[in-house]
């Protein structure tokens, strides 16, 4: 034994060794996670290690050999297979019988196309091969969307292939009983399968009946709406469109201060100063992707950034982009406008757009200590806020909404929110009433009313399509179901609500039928088919036609294309001179009609009467807060794995939900990370893990909505806590946040897993952030210029040289990237367990980071992949040159070579190489393995894997251009992660062409820097720093010192 | 311990011995293990290439239409097929065959001659744009009666070509791996 260990570890010799590394610059105000910052040794332990288990213990997975069995039989299948030398297996190649016209093998074709998440709409491009989708991408088109693509827009793809989607039409035999059946089982006694022409006969016969009702979510296509209309008119039945995040408060809100009840669109790019009282508008408040693109427009140019503050319950992604963030409590968020109102109109006396009611100056008054009430730590901050407001007078915008403004005092909020934006003048401006988002007209009253009227039994018929609301409304709705006589379901799966339909009229997914969408008034994109219906599916478009006994030509249409086409023809294309055939292919080509307006609508006066007499309400005790998160929403698409590992865009917490606590509440209640609570909100009781939020108001408590279904599927079931049955009806409407709530430690414990942790680089200055007044003093504020010393010649890149920038000043951390790469490179999924272990496979991670105390922590996102270094260590130390460089600047990862030593990972200062430690792609059941990218390998066990740099794009363009005969030019390449960028933070391209984006990134650009440069690994990706719009303060204090003793 | 030691390593040496003369038979009679060079399977309809070729002069573009624009070459659509034979030699039991599937809208399962491994990545246009000739990897097709796999295909034959500096070929691992 002694002999294994006879290297001289003298002190000396290690003192000396330590001496001669690299100085590493640390910086410590940054950190991902309370234990960091605690600097707990448990964690800094956890740090140093790459993988947090050892591979041979895992024995719980079933090809979870120990490595010495693994080599034995590996070396008996070696002996046996070339003993026979056999040829592999016989393949067949099947031609076409026909050839169809468009279809050139191993060409990807792209269709335009559309989908509608229930809030956004967004321009599709889907990549089709051989008639196959497996990859959306945004449609640069659309003037919304503008070729983003949300995290959940990525994903929807998978629903298209998800192995529990129903296959045909179905005909329930029983609606009740469900709670003992399986998951997803269901027995021949509960169901069976029927034909579509014996549920037509079925479902008409109960709609002549009549007292049909329809219950809709959001419908944005006009073709649906017209359809609906024209099933109405034939058979008398009442609609209702309804979601549970619907935006209706605003609308009651618009209605009450103008007289119209539309849900008007934004402009935050026209903005200069956004304020915003929990409207997460930049995660899920209603068009996210659009507002996060026009949000970077409006700070793209650093020196006339605009500006954000955010008052917010939860941690929001909104708060989390904040140049200042306040926190506050549901409770407050009344407080925070009429604060402002009073700065505005009373001390600033600017009223002119408001029909002003006398009576309000008495009311402000009570608001004038605004910020005291808020017990917010600056005595003016709120008029601080209110000042900035007043600057930019015309060009502000002050939004609010979203379920954690979804309190008792909803309606008030948005008035007292649209008194702001009329006194200010940016009513028409900022606030486009003029082009409203006429799909988001959801009706809590309305719900209520259809409820009503099925618990009286006046309710013969029900349709639902879109929307699931036994899983949203629970025991009330399902109480409700049993007095209708005859349920008509169109979903997809046989989930919460349609076991509890007598039929279900299985849908096509988005990929398989037409259709269309009205994103914004006058905005219409068009939905195509881009693959045959997988099953025995049918569009609602023509269910609605057969069931309705209509003798319109509309209900006459054989296949959804009529439809489709039909609607446009008479309501969308203006054929004019040009005939309707070529402009309908023009469309379909294009995807998208109509564009947004570009002048201004008039300036409104607002009506501010409801305000009058309110008086701030001073409530103690902690207050719940509800939100749907960025990666799941509602919940409606629980079942895709892609959304349960996507980390949460805040907390970072994969397949879970959790009740966020601040530090101070965790240590009065005792409890620790992932211990579960109790919550009491009025009797209802919840048991939940608790997570330490940073950030967070002491009173409250923040819990997900969109987990906890109990039927979606294999993937999506029992997955984290329902949180629906904390939303309270009252009044004709949902009270999602500030309803009071108890807490209590249960003294269980629960593991959470939360991938901000691992892979971290150990404190070392990787985020740099500045402030405006430091930028414009010095405009590479914090950025430390090393002088770098090396004997080694640098590579000769004579053609291209890949190369990546990231603006950390723009990117919003919103993880569409996370998703269309996880599409694009076929990066598997492992599982929560394996999460825990840090063996996710993402090659793109967005970072985190906190600075400052946890209670007002602000929080900083930074993209990392593998960094495609010059230098790099990761090639040095491959024993089998599995990873090397290419003349292009590419650090190739050859997977066929890669025996998985994990030299290289242990190597990699960033910590972007990601191992294959089981084969993943066996976790997967057909026809998952149809969204496979068959440009990209699918990685066996044992393999390294990690970011391309999408080097099946670049080949894929190289080649095309080959044929054209052209030369390549700056944009002809876009990486997966930077088409569906909505910010436009991520430029790829080639740093060798002087004309390229990215080369005037790395060469020009003075916020631009790498990471841990001093290492000279001369990494391929450079980052720009962030810079805050907050001058109250410093954050670079160390920049001074630093250049006072300059390292040699 | 000293004497399991030794037993260790002799039954190690010895099974490295039978593995190496297991290798060594194998490799006697095919170039080697994997490779399939001389594979020359039965088709399901025994198409002729050197009558179509090499007899009747048919260019490989007009059955293998899409190979300059794809990284497939593709086997031709039966309706390809049919551009002749609805005409010439309708009587032959093959093509009637052929044709039956072909009204019926089915195919013809061929057996796939030439296989790379999933893991290479190899593009039929970007070889036929440079000007390499078909022959030079898939042989004398115009003299074969029944298509058989000419060149071992096998990463050093590939990198043969590409090393040869007239043909400007590149040499990252990503080239043809990814």
């Amino acid at each position: 034994m002694s002999d294994m260990n006879h290297h001289d570890h003298s002190p000396e010799i290690e003192a000396m060794k330590k001496a001669m590394r690299p100085q590493v610059e640390t910086d410590d105000r940054y950190w991902r996670s309370l234990e960091q910052w605690g600097k707990d040794p448990e964690f800094q332990k956890m740090a140093e290690q790459e993988f947090l288990s050892s591979p041979l213990r895992e024995e719980d997975r079933e090809d979870g050999w120990a490595r010495r069995e693994f080599l034995k039989l590996m070396g008996a299948s070696l002996a046996l297979g070339s003993a026979g030398c056999l040829r592999r297996p016989v393949q067949k190649i099947v031609p076409y019988a026909k050839q169809p016209e468009e279809v050139t093998l191993g060409q990807a074709l792209h269709y335009s196309s559309t989908w509608f998440d229930g809030s956004e709409t967004f321009g599709l491009l889907v990549k089709t091969k051989e008639g196959r989708p497996i990859k959306l991408e945004g449609n640069p088109t659309h003037p919304l969307s503008a070729g983003a693509l949300s995290a959940r827009g990525q994903a929807m793809l998978l629903s298209c292939y998800d192995p529990d989607r129903l296959q045909g039409p179905k005909h329930n035999l029983q609606r009740q009983g469900d709670e003992k059946t399986k998951e997803g089982a269901r027995s021949n006694a509960e169901t069976i399968s029927i034909t579509w022409s014996d549920l037509d006969d079925k479902v008409k016969a109960a709609v002549s009946i009549g007292n049909t009702w329809i219950l809709t979510g959001h419908v944005a296509s006009p073709t649906l709406r017209q359809m609906i209309k024209d099933f109405q008119g034939s058979t008398k039945a009442q609609h209702v469109a309804w979601e549970p995040t619907s935006p209706d408060a605003l609308a009651k809100g618009q209605e009450a201060s103008y007289g119209t009840g539309l849900v008007p669109s934004y402009r935050f790019d026209r903005a200069r100063v956004i304020v915003s009282v929990d409207a997460d508008f930049l995660g899920t408040w209603l068009t996210p992707m659009a507002f996060n693109k026009q949000f970077a427009d409006g700070r793209r140019d650093v020196v006339g950034m605009s500006e954000l503050v955010s008052f917010d319950t939860n941690y929001s992604l909104t708060g989390a982009n904040a140049d200042k963030r306040f926190k506050i409590k549901p409770s407050q968020q009344l407080t925070v406008v009429m604060g402002l109102l009073h700065e505005i109109v009373v001390k600033g006396d600017m009223s002119s757009g408001l029909s002003m009611n006398p009576a309000l100056k008495q009311t402000l008054a009570a608001y004038a200590n605004a910020s005291e009430l808020l017990g917010l730590k600056d005595p003016q901050a709120i008029s601080k806020v209110a000042q900035s407001l007043m600057k930019a007078k015309g060009e502000s915008l002050v939004v609010a909404g979203g379920t954690a403004a979804q309190t008792e005092d909803a309606v008030l909020l948005q008035i007292a929110v649209n008194a702001l934006n009329s006194a200010l003048g940016n009513d028409g401006f900022t606030v486009v009433y003029g082009q409203a988002q006429v799909a988001l007209n959801g009706s809590t009253e309305e719900l209520m009313g259809l409820m009503a009227a099925m618990n009286e039994g006046k309710v013969n018929t029900l349709i639902i399509h879109g929307v699931n609301p036994v899983y949203f409304l629970g025991d009330a709705f399902k109480k409700a179901l049993e007095k209708v006589e005859t349920v008509v379901y169109t979903g997809s799966h046989m989930d919460e609500t349609a076991i509890r339909a007598d039929f279900v009229a299985v849908d096509h997914h988005n990929v398989e039928g037409w259709g269309d969408s009205e994103a914004v008034a006058g905005v219409y994109s068009i939905q195509q088919p881009t693959i045959r219906p997988m099953y025995d599916t049918r569009s609602v478009l023509l269910g609605f036609a057969k069931w309705s006994g209509s003798s319109s030509s509309l209900a006459k249409v054989e296949t959804d294309f009529e439809a489709v086409r039909m609607v446009w023809k008479e309501k969308i294309i203006n054929s004019g001179e040009k005939g309707f055939e070529d402009l309908w292919y023009d469309v379909l080509q294009k995807g998208t009609v109509g564009a947004l307006r570009s002048q201004r609508d008039a300036v409104r006066t607002a009506k501010v009467d409801a305000l009058v007499g309110i008086k701030p309400e001073a409530k103690s005790g902690f207050e719940l807060v509800l939100y749907p998160t960025v990666q799941l929403g509602q919940g409606e698409l629980a079942n895709i794995g892609w959304l349960q590992e996507l980390p949460d865009v805040v907390t970072k917490i994969v397949w879970d939900n959790y009740a966020s606590i601040s530090l101070a509440t965790a240590e009065k209640l005792k409890v620790s990370e992932g211990d579960k609570i109790e919550l009491d909100v009025d009797g209802l009781k919840v048991k939940i893990p608790a997570h330490i939020q940073p950030g967070l108001h002491d009173d409250v408590v923040a819990v997900s909505i969109g987990y906890g279904r109990t039927r979606s599927g294999k993937v999506g079931t029992g997955i984290g806590v329902d949180a629906y049955p904390l939303v309270l009806m009252k009044n004709k409407a949902a009270v999602f946040s500030g309803r009071s709530v108890a807490l209590k430690a249960l003294g269980e414990k629960y593991q959470l897993a939360n991938v901000q942790g691992h892979h971290t680089m150990e404190g070392r200055a990787i985020v740099i952030e500045a402030t405006l007044k430091e930028y414009l003093e010095n405009k590479s504020a914090g950025v430390h210029k090393h002088h770098i010393f090396t004997i080694w010649p640098h590579h000769r890149y004579d053609g291209h040289k890949w190369a990546m920038s990231l603006d950390l000043n723009t990117c919003t951390g919103c993880s569409a990237c996370v998703v269309a790469c996880q599409s694009e490179n076929n990066v598997p999924i492992v599982g929560k367990k394996f999460v825990l272990q840090g063996r996710e496979m993402h090659w793109i991670r967005i970072d985190r980071y906190y600075t400052g105390e946890p209670a007002d922590a602000e929080a900083v996102f930074q993209p990392v992949m593998c960094q495609h270094c010059d230098n790099a260590p990761c090639e040095t130390v491959c024993p089998v040159l599995a990873t090397v460089h290419s003349d292009e600047g590419l650090n190739e990862m050859v997977y066929n070579r890669c025996v998985g030593t994990r030299y290289c990972v242990n190597n990699c200062p960033y910590k972007v190489r990601r191992f294959n430690w089981f084969n993943y792609r066996k976790e997967m059941r057909n026809p998952e393995h149809l969204a496979f990218n068959p440009e990209v390998g699918v990685r066996v066990r044992g393999v390294m894997e990690k970011c391309t740099f999408c080097v099946q794009r670049i080949k894929s363009t190289k080649d095309s251009l080959k044929q054209q005969g052209r030369e390549m030019k700056d944009g002809d390449i876009k990486v997966a992660c930077q088409q569906t960028c909505p910010t436009g933070a991520i430029v790829f391209g080639d740093v060798n062409d002087p004309q390229s984006q990215v080369h005037k990134k790395f060469k020009e650009e003075p916020r631009s820097y790498a990471l841990i440069e001093e290492f000279n690994a001369a990494p391929a990706v450079r980052y720009q720093t962030k810079i805050r719009n907050n001058n109250e303060r410093t954050i670079n204090p160390r920049h001074e010192e630093a250049k006072k003793g300059e390292h040699a | 311990m000293q004497k399991v030691a030794t037993f260790g390593r002799i039954t190690t040496w010895l099974s490295l011995a039978i593995l190496a003369l297991v290798l060594g038979a194998c490799s006697k009679f095919r170039p080697a293990i994997g490779y399939n060079k001389n594979y020359q399977p039965d088709q399901p309809i025994p198409y002729d290439h050197s009558l179509h070729v090499g007899q009747y002069g048919i260019k490989c573009q007009y059955c293998h239409n899409q190979v300059e624009r794809s990284k497939h070459s593709n086997i031709p659509a039966l309706s390809t097929c049919m551009n002749c034979h609805l005409q010439v030699k309708t009587d032959s039991p093959h093509i009637t065959k052929m044709r039956e599937a072909y009204e019926k809208g089915e195919s013809i399962e061929w057996v796939r001659v030439h296989m790379l491994p999933d893991h290479v990545q190899f593009n039929h246009s970007a070889h036929v744009q440079k000007g390499v000739s078909c022959n030079t990897c898939h042989g004398p097709v115009d003299t074969m009666k029944t298509v058989y796999q000419f060149e071992d295909l096998s990463m050093g034959w590939c990198i043969n070509c590409h090393r040869q500096p007239e043909n400007k070929a590149p040499l990252n691992c990503t080239t043809c791996h990814h």
